[in-house]
């Protein structure tokens, strides 16, 4: 039997953007595959080489447009590490509050996602319905719906306000994802193309430097949220699952929503315990790091992203990279798709939360 | 259909038309009839479950066109009808132009056979059944050949997986309708719809004794008719739109209609086999009782096709309800459970059909 | 440097976040790193370009079981041992320095344009890239 060589994307409905995959089958028997990316290149880590800090900072949203607060986060936070800004307490708890809320955007949406790869069309809806509460709220406080450019150097933009809204949601959303669970999680055609699909070994996940929620799914209880200086004094448990499979991947975004609610009822107490916002802001037009080298981490939706930027003492860093989960995932689906056939492929890359321009930078 | 031919004739006679244009003209009539009914009836199907679908996942479906959104699907034809068709380069022109005709035919016939009233049936044959299950799976053709004719690699795929399915879920269907043909000692549609009229009124009808194969049947016709959960030919988040990805305008449109007719199609014909066909789940008619007089006994025909479309309306209603609620199934899944589940059982049934025809045959007679 | 050497060093390097300078033998090390202190993930592996002194090549090296890091960095010109068939991750970053650096893994079968179309000129984040570029004499 001769193979056949199928190009999976860059226009493809279930690619979740750009992603190109060669794909060589046999019958409907995947023998090869071969991503290919950068279709959405932006030079993001050139741009940065060339630009002020400030003049950077409403851009690295873009990295990730699904959670954009967690890489601003992190090029504030480099920056603050580097000029030692000290960012009050109401401060830190608005950011947790607002990443978290992000995380949960995020997670919405890749359910949905998935649930449409595979298929079914509503709980597409329903995501959208849940996540539409937190964008709104997003758009109320930043004036952006998605790349938000709201914490600035040493603070946020502006204080927040409504956080009423954000109770009332949270009082909602544990409700609307049983309904989520009642209608996808037990399912019988779900479960069959799920369960036992696409095993990822955590020595092989560890090995292709996958980690976020994938690595969790895989038995491994790596979450930077433990060692992270912004959530000290938040009590959170990482969640770990062992099976391995795109079920347990599905079944630990549901239960990291949950974990998300917990740590942004804690953080909420605290913006009511401080209502003072004490913004630390330096003159953002003539930031200069020191010369060094400089490392920042943070546990993204897809998976540790870290920042590392190189200074000499000038207006633009000498050198910025990032690191972001989902270039690895891709990497992944060299070996994971390997040997599978056609349409759990398309389930099995839906579950591993790959989102492009995360990847192409 | 006897009677309406008298008629016709005698009509005819009247204003001094030969009786040999009579006879030519009576088929034709009938044929435009349902050509004109059936692009009726699907428009109305496609808004339908759109607005469905849209309620279904908290949208409010089409609003916009016309009032309620009822324009919508016109808007959407006469695009349709406006667009280019493009031939891919590669594709083998004439049985890439064939494909869309040889799916929308079947569909014609098929309606034909269905009785619509206890007077219209366009074409009364003494094997109905058969013919209506042999024409079901013609789409099966167009499919293959248009995925074939494509040269586009998710088109073939597409058509292959098709061909796979059909042959794995016409099996179970064939059994299910041979345990109706069984249950009412008839392959006519018309005697097997008044083999269900006797005096259990709704429990009389074949759904209830034959609780399983009305289940079997509904499955399959949903593997058929590529519909959610086993819409693997046209997957949409694998093979982009499977075997149509390469066609559009107006040849996109006769798979599309071909589609909703064939759903039509076969919602009518699983209302026939189980839910009493146009009889009024009421024991009686209502026409006569409202209206006194002949106008009373001319609506009963209309009556009785309105009881037709209701129920057939109620099974695209279950179909659209499934589509919304489940995810697709992967194709080895789809396969095993014909051949595993859905076959033995349908063979189990008909065993246990027979048994009851043979034991308390004379309430089913 | 030899594996020995490394050895003493390793051991000794008590603040996590200290670069370790590895002169060659650069698969070996992270290997003997990997299998004898658990470091089992590599983060990524970052490229800075400076310039007279060689490009500068950073392997950020995780333990999730000891929760620590490390760091071994190496200076290259153009050509290094990769160390793809250590961790499966460095494809991707192999690949995406090689690209935009240039530099060349011995040992990668898989090097070519990421990003960049495959007829491109140069690697952009290098900081020569701009002034050797014929492109920006256009109107000339």
């Amino acid at each position: 039997m001769t193979s056949l060589k199928l190009n999976l994307g860059p226009q493809h409905p279930s690619t979740h953007g750009v992603l190109r995959l060669i794909l060589e089958l046999e019958g409907e028997l995947i023998t090869r595959c071969e991503p290919d990316v950068g279709y959405l290149h932006r030079g993001m880590e050139k741009m940065a080489e060339k630009l002020s800090y400030i003049q950077y900072l409403p851009l690295v949203d873009r990295i990730d447009y699904l959670a954009g607060f967690f890489y601003s986060e992190l090029l504030c936070r480099n920056i603050e590490k580097a000029l030692s800004l000290e960012l009050s307490p109401r401060v830190k708890a608005i950011r947790v509050m607002l990443l978290e809320l992000n995380r949960i955007s995020s997670h919405l949406l890749w359910i949905g996602a998935f649930l449409m790869d595979l298929g079914a069309v509503s709980p597409f809806f329903y995501a959208f319905r849940e996540r539409e509460v937190i964008l709104k709220y997003f758009e109320k406080i930043s004036g952006q719906r998605m790349m938000n450019n709201y914490f600035v150097f040493g603070g946020v933009r502006n204080d927040i306000f409504d956080i009423e809204e954000i109770e009332r949601f949270l009082e909602i959303l544990p409700h609307k994802l049983d309904d989520y669970e009642s209608i996808i999680t037990d399912n019988l055609i779900f479960k069959k193309r799920t369960v036992g699909k696409g095993v990822l070994d955590p020595k092989i996940a560890l090995n292709f430097g996958i980690t976020g929620p994938n690595l969790r799914a895989s038995g491994v209880g790596y979450d930077t949220r433990k060692k992270d200086s912004l959530y000290e004094g938040f009590s959170f448990s990482p969640i770990v699952l062992g099976n391995q499979d795109s079920w347990t991947r599905y079944k630990i975004r549901i239960l990291e929503i949950h974990e998300s609610i917990r740590i942004i009822t804690q953080a909420i107490e605290k913006i009511k315990a401080n209502p003072e916002l004490n913004n630390n802001f330096i003159n953002p037009l003539n930031i200069v790091l020191p010369e060094g080298e400089y490392y920042s981490e943070i546990e993204a939706p897809r998976g540790v992203a870290s920042c590392y930027i190189k200074s000499d003492g000038k207006k633009s860093p000498y050198r910025l990279k990032w690191r972001t989960g989902s270039y690895y995932a891709v990497n992944l689906l060299r070996k994971l798709l390997v040997g599978e056939y056609l349409n759990d492929a398309i389930a099995i890359a839906g579950s591993l939360d790959i989102i492009l321009p995360e990847v192409d930078k | 259909m006897n009677y309406l031919y008298f008629l016709y004739i005698e009509f005819l006679a009247k204003h001094n038309i030969p009786k040999i244009f009579g006879d030519i003209t009576f088929y034709v009539i009938p044929a435009c009839i349902i050509f004109v009914a059936l692009i009726l009836v699907i428009l109305v199907l496609v808004l339908f479950e759109r607005k469905l679908l849209g309620w279904f996942t908290q949208r409010k479906g089409p609003n916009r066109v016309g009032f309620w959104g009822v324009l919508q699907t016109l808007a959407d034809a006469f695009k349709l009808l406006c667009k280019e068709n493009i031939t891919p380069i590669g594709a083998d022109r004439a049985v890439f132009n064939l494909a869309p005709i040889i799916m929308f035919l079947p569909v014609l016939i098929a309606l034909g056979l269905i009785p619509f009233s206890s007077e219209f049936t366009f074409m009364n044959f003494q094997t109905n059944v058969l013919i209506y299950v042999i024409l079901a799976t013609f789409p099966v053709l167009s499919i293959l050949l248009a995925g074939w004719a494509s040269n586009n690699k998710y088109s073939l795929i597409g058509g292959v997986r098709n061909v796979a399915q059909i042959l794995a879920y016409e099996l179970p269907i064939s059994f299910t309708v041979l345990s109706v043909i069984v249950l009412a000692s008839s392959m006519n549609l018309t005697q097997i719809t008044l083999a269900q009229s006797n005096q259990y009124g709704v429990l009389g009808w074949y759904w209830f004794p034959c609780i399983i194969g009305f289940g079997l049947m509904l499955i399959c016709t949903l593997a058929e008719l590529n519909r959610c959960p086993f819409d693997l030919p046209e997957a949409e988040s694998e093979l982009i739109a499977g075997y149509n990805t390469e066609y559009s305008g107006m040849r996109f449109a006769l798979f599309y209609l071909s589609e909703y007719g064939m759903l039509f199609a076969n919602s009518l014909f699983i209302s026939v086999l189980f839910l009493g066909g146009y009889l009024s789940p009421f024991g009686k008619y209502l026409s006569p009782i409202l209206f006194s007089g002949p106008v009373g006994n001319i609506l009963i025909y209309f009556e009785q096709a309105f009881w037709l479309f209701a129920k057939s309306f109620l099974i695209i209603f279950i179909f659209i309800w499934v589509r919304a609620t489940l995810p697709r199934l992967a194709s080895f899944d789809l396969l095993k459970f014909s051949w595993n589940i859905l076959l033995p059982l349908s063979i189990v049934n008909l065993l246990l059909m027979s048994l009851l025809k043979f034991f308390v045959g004379g309430v089913y007679a | 440097m030899d594996i020995n050497k490394f050895k003493e060093i390793f051991e000794n390097t008590t603040t996590i976040g200290e670069k370790i300078y590895i002169e060659n033998n650069l698969a070996e090390t992270v290997k003997f790193v990997k299998e004898n202190y658990h470091f089992d993930i590599l983060k990524e592996i970052i490229a800075v370009d400076n310039q007279e002194n060689g490009i500068e090549l950073i392997y950020r090296l995780y333990s999730a079981e000891n929760e620590e890091e490390a760091l071994l960095a190496t200076i290259v010109r153009d050509e290094v041992e990769s160390v793809c068939n250590i961790f499966d991750s460095a494809y991707a970053d192999e690949k995406e320095i090689y690209d935009l650096f240039g530099v060349r893994f011995v040992g990668n079968q898989e090097l070519k344009r990421l990003y960049m179309p495959e007829d491109w000129k140069g690697h952009p984040l290098r900081k020569d890239y701009m002034e050797n570029d014929e492109r920006l004499n256009w109107n000339d």
